[in-house]
């Protein structure tokens, strides 16, 4: 609702709990593996997708139906779940679903770099960030990317992104765009957080998605072996880099790999990281950062069952279920087999 | 120094320093309790709202649960019977 007033967590997570039991379980991605994607539909309409399917199965079909009933379905309920949360507990949730914000931020300035009409910006934007409907319009109808830097203007964004917008109009690359909009975010994830325990664990998970992100840019870097400052996409907040270490790692692949399954993440990590030497894949570290991310999620919510915690443990699950079902849906149009699709599922 | 612990209590009695009087006392306790469980109830009846406005079939467990910390209250008003 707002930042003011004393935080409510036993009714959201009374709500997001039961919420949790409708997510997919196993039985259920087994079955959507063996379908079509008018089954999926199909199967999502008998589900708690219900409304967004029947609300968009006139205009759309198919796998794009599937894809912006997800979307939309995503962000209704995480604007639910920040309508219902009050006072600090708002911050904290906010705080974690302004990536929604930052995404919205980068596609409209990808449409407007691009001159995509309107309504194909509309339909890739996920509402689940802070920004209401009316700035959201505004953003749309901003024809420049300079209209777009304009309307953002006494939001977070607005500093970065106007200091960014010269280094734009001399470079004409979205880059530093990009990077301003995703710094804005991260210095904002991490910074007050309050003292108390479950706070402290959910720091400890926003920094290890924080240590995965840099881990991940790192070793895109060193394997493509581009001459990219890799100091420019270093995201501050992590515990495992600092700038200057991963400038000089992003250098030496084996160095890299060597660091990462040295440190604390090493256990959950190791035998991706093993897998990307061998196979020289970086899907399968990506997956493993993901699953490392959801399994510390599922623990979260188990050990302070009225706090903070398990609101971001069904926010990562119901992240999770949607990419997953839109994985099987993008698989299936593919034509990929139901095994490669199930690889593909990231499924604790 | 037997003497002067004796006026001491005296002189604390007279300025109303302690609690005598058995039927304030239980007053109190009352009162402590009933305020121990109107703040228990506060965070279950939130949470019973909230798992009701998901799940109606949940109303009856809900109502229970929530009143469940007033039995606090009952077992604190045995004092009063009892002094």
């Amino acid at each position: 609702m707002s930042a003011v007033g004393s935080s409510n967590p036993e009714y959201v997570v009374a709500r997001v709990r039961a919420r949790r039991g409708s997510l997919y379980g196993d039985e259920e991605y087994r079955k959507l593996t063996r379908m079509g994607p008018a089954e999926i539909a199909r199967f999502m309409e008998e589900s708690s997708y219900g409304a967004e399917i029947n609300a968009l199965g006139s205009r759309h079909g198919g796998v794009d139906l599937i894809e912006y009933a997800l979307n939309r379905n995503l962000a209704e309920q995480f604007d639910d779940i920040l309508d219902w949360s009050e006072g600090e507990l708002y911050d904290l949730i906010a705080r974690y679903l302004r990536k929604f914000d930052a995404w919205n931020v980068k596609t409209v300035i990808r449409g407007a770099y691009t001159d995509a009409d309107q309504s194909s910006i509309e339909v890739d934007l996920i509402r689940a960030g802070e920004f209401d409907d009316r700035r959201i319009r505004r953003l749309l109808e901003a024809d420049s990317i300079d209209a777009v830097v304009e309307v953002l203007e006494d939001t977070i964004y607005g500093d970065p992104l106007r200091e960014a917008y010269a280094e734009y109009e001399e470079t004409d690359t979205l880059v530093p765009l990009e990077n301003a909009v995703d710094r804005a975010f991260y210095e904002r994830l991490l910074s007050g957080l309050g003292n108390d325990e479950p706070t402290q664990q959910y720091e400890a998970f926003l920094k290890a998605e924080v240590d995965f992100r840099n881990a991940t840019n790192a070793l895109r870097l060193a394997r493509s072996g581009a001459d990219i400052d890799p100091a420019a996409y270093f995201i501050e907040g992590g515990e495992l880099f600092t700038r200057g270490s991963l400038a000089r790692l992003a250098r030496n692949l084996d160095e890299l790999v060597e660091y990462i399954a040295d440190s604390q993440y090493g256990d959950e990590l190791g035998p991706a990281l093993r897998e990307l030497e061998e196979a020289d894949s970086l899907i399968a570290f990506e997956h493993a950062t993901d699953a490392a991310l959801l399994a510390y999620g599922d623990r979260l919510g188990t050990i302070h069952p009225v706090s903070i915690t398990p609101i971001i443990s069904y926010i990562l699950a119901k992240e999770r279920e949607v990419e997953n079902i839109r994985a099987i849906a993008r698989g299936k149009e593919a034509g990929l087999s139901a095994d490669e699709i199930e690889s593909e599922l990231v499924i604790t | 120094m037997l003497e002067a612990t004796n006026e001491l209590g005296n002189v604390a009695l007279q300025a109303g320093g302690t609690l005598t009087d058995a039927n304030a006392a239980a007053a109190l306790a009352v009162g402590l309790a009933a305020l121990g469980a109107g703040y228990a109830e506060r965070g279950i009846g939130s949470a019973a709202v909230g798992a009701m406005a998901e799940d109606d079939d949940l109303f009856v467990n809900g109502l229970i649960l929530t009143v469940l910390p007033e039995t606090i209250v009952i077992l604190a008003l045995v004092v009063v019977f009892i002094v």
